[in-house]
């Protein structure tokens, strides 16, 4: 599904990432770990178009997304979802799942009914005319992913979706994550929360100051002696 | 009562609102009132609404909106007087340089928040530098144009269908899907794109429809006061007035840039009545008491404080 190789981005003197290759098969979890620096959000930001890769490729379905606009890439079927969650403050729950489906021939109807079942499966849709900043954080990183669920598209990027929530919602999420899973999405998943990352991915990538140190299924990254370093010093 | 019902009734109330203001307002001339007050109230509700949808629905604040203003009073008063067409050959000329302008100044976007107003309000100066420096028989030079004659109560009802046109529009925007991609915009440009909003076609959507806005209001103006000059229809003031009444109202707001002006209008009213020598201080204490203790204006502190208004409120 999504193809990535050599991918290199340089901010100034700064190596973020130095020519790191992967691939997501379709419906499947890759699990992207490292401590803080090592070029985690910056791999997303490149795949989702924030940042220009400086070099690679990389290929969505046969297409390659360096060079497009974050919106060409997210109507491509690419959805994503922040460390620090990003919602339109000032919309209220509904509107700002419909943000994503604004271009949707589906009448507003269709739409708001759809936007308001998600809310109810995560229990908010008694708040539903609030607004996004009345949330607390860990709603707030909920609704983002209903957003990303909005959209519906074929690859999710989550970036730390476990960081600062409580753990009934971590609950909640893992539930959505695991339902669209069942329902055939891939995702690249960031996160500190390694007991987390560990049971869900398939697949692991462990990075260290922009570079690939390992990577491997759940069992062969956690004794990596490479990986033992890089998270715990020698 | 469910949302889409509720959007349906509010909208059903405003709108009866909006006709039967009309309604009042289009008699007045027909009962002797003096117009001067009126048109002039109509007009700064007109420019707070079109400035709205660029301040407030995208968050862009244009402090150089006034040289949309300015281009459409010279586009009409060339057209009429220097070509002798019609007042309405005058009106669509007005509309097309509004459009050409903001096209013009469309690559400005790029630039956010006080960026992009610094860099507006220096392209309304520039405006008014290269019409002041055009030959007379262009652009009337520093002397401006004189229309040679004048039509109050056609300017008035001019003025009128013109501010019922923009609240209408700014209806419609508000419950629109691209209202909406506006406001996401507003929030978090770089989430809005994020989740596949094309945001240079949007704001710029957005841009030229505020820009006509203010280009047909400068040329309605150069018709009911029948002379154009660069110090005054590109007076920085304009600009200025057009973002107080917004923001004293609500931005981003239906009904806030409405509420706002009127309000800001009767308080100078009654300054000027009562204290003519304190009327700069007193106004100025006015704007920096409401923005210390309503920030949001009228009608967006009304909506903060009492979230359940936002259902009835727009």
């Amino acid at each position: 599904m999504l193809d990535v190789q050599s991918l290199r981005k340089v901010f100034g003197g700064l190596v973020a990432v130095d020519t790191i290759s992967f691939d997501v098969p379709e419906n499947s979890i890759l699990g992207l770990i490292g401590v803080n620096g090592s070029g985690k959000t910056t791999i997303m930001n490149c795949i989702n178009g924030i940042y220009d890769a400086t070099e690679g490729v990389i290929n969505f379905r046969g297409t390659n997304l360096v060079g497009k606009k974050p919106y060409e890439i997210a109507r491509l079927g690419i959805g994503r979802t922040f460390q620090v969650p990003r919602l339109f403050r000032r919309l209220t729950l509904t509107e700002n799942l419909m943000v994503p489906v604004l271009e949707d021939s589906r009448s507003n109807v269709e739409l708001t009914e759809k936007a308001n079942a998600l809310l109810a499966e995560v229990d908010l849709y008694r708040i539903r005319d609030n607004h996004a900043e009345e949330l607390s954080g860990g709603q707030q990183k909920l609704v983002e992913l209903l957003r990303v669920m909005m959209l519906d598209p074929d690859l999710i990027l989550l970036d730390e979706p476990f960081a600062g929530v409580h753990p009934n919602l971590c609950k909640v999420f893992l539930e959505q994550i695991l339902k669209l899973k069942d329902a055939g999405k891939s995702f690249i998943l960031v996160s500190h929360d390694l007991t987390s990352v560990y049971s869900l991915s398939e697949h692991l990538l462990v990075l260290n100051q922009g570079q690939k140190i390992a990577e491997g299924n759940a069992a062969d990254i956690q004794h990596n002696p490479d990986v033992i370093e890089a998270f715990l010093g020698r | 009562m469910s949302s889409n019902r509720l959007v349906w009734t509010r909208t059903s109330i405003w709108l009866g609102f909006l006709a039967l203001s009309a309604l009042g307002l289009g008699l007045l001339p027909a009962y002797g009132f003096s117009l001067a007050f009126w048109f002039y109230l109509l007009l700064w509700i007109t420019l707070a609404s079109g400035l709205n949808i660029m301040a407030g629905f995208t968050g862009y604040l244009p402090f150089g909106y006034v040289a949309f203003y300015g281009i459409g009073a010279y586009a009409a008063a060339v057209t009429v007087k220097m070509h002798g067409l019609p007042i309405w050959a005058g009106f669509i000329a007005a509309a097309l340089a509004g459009v050409v302008l903001s096209l013009m100044f469309a690559r400005t976007m790029v630039l956010r928040g006080i960026y992009f107003s610094i860099v507006s309000l220096a392209l309304a100066v520039i405006c008014r530098l290269l019409i002041a420096a055009m030959p007379e028989d262009v652009a009337g030079g520093s002397y401006g144009i004189s229309l040679g004659f004048s039509n109050p109560d056609g300017a008035y009802y001019a003025m009128l269908a013109l501010m019922l046109a923009t609240l209408l529009t700014v209806t419609w925007l508000a419950q629109s899907r691209l209202g909406m991609a506006l406001r996401a915009i507003r929030d978090d440009p770089d989430t809005a794109e994020t989740v596949g909003i094309n945001i240079g076609t949007v704001r710029l959507k957005a841009w030229v429809l505020s820009a006509v806005i203010a280009s047909m209001t400068g040329a309605i103006e150069a018709w009911y006061t029948s002379i154009v000059d660069t110090e005054t229809a590109f007076n920085l003031l304009v600009s200025t007035k057009a973002v107080i009444f917004a923001v004293a109202g609500g931005l981003g707001t239906v009904i806030g840039p409405v509420v706002g002006t009127v309000v800001m209008l009767i308080v100078d009213d009654l300054i000027w009545q009562h204290f003519p020598v304190l009327n700069v201080f007193l106004l100025g204490l006015v704007i920096v008491l409401l923005m210390m203790f309503l920030p949001s204006g009228i009608v967006g502190s009304l909506i903060r404080r009492k979230p359940f208004l936002r259902r009835i409120l727009f």
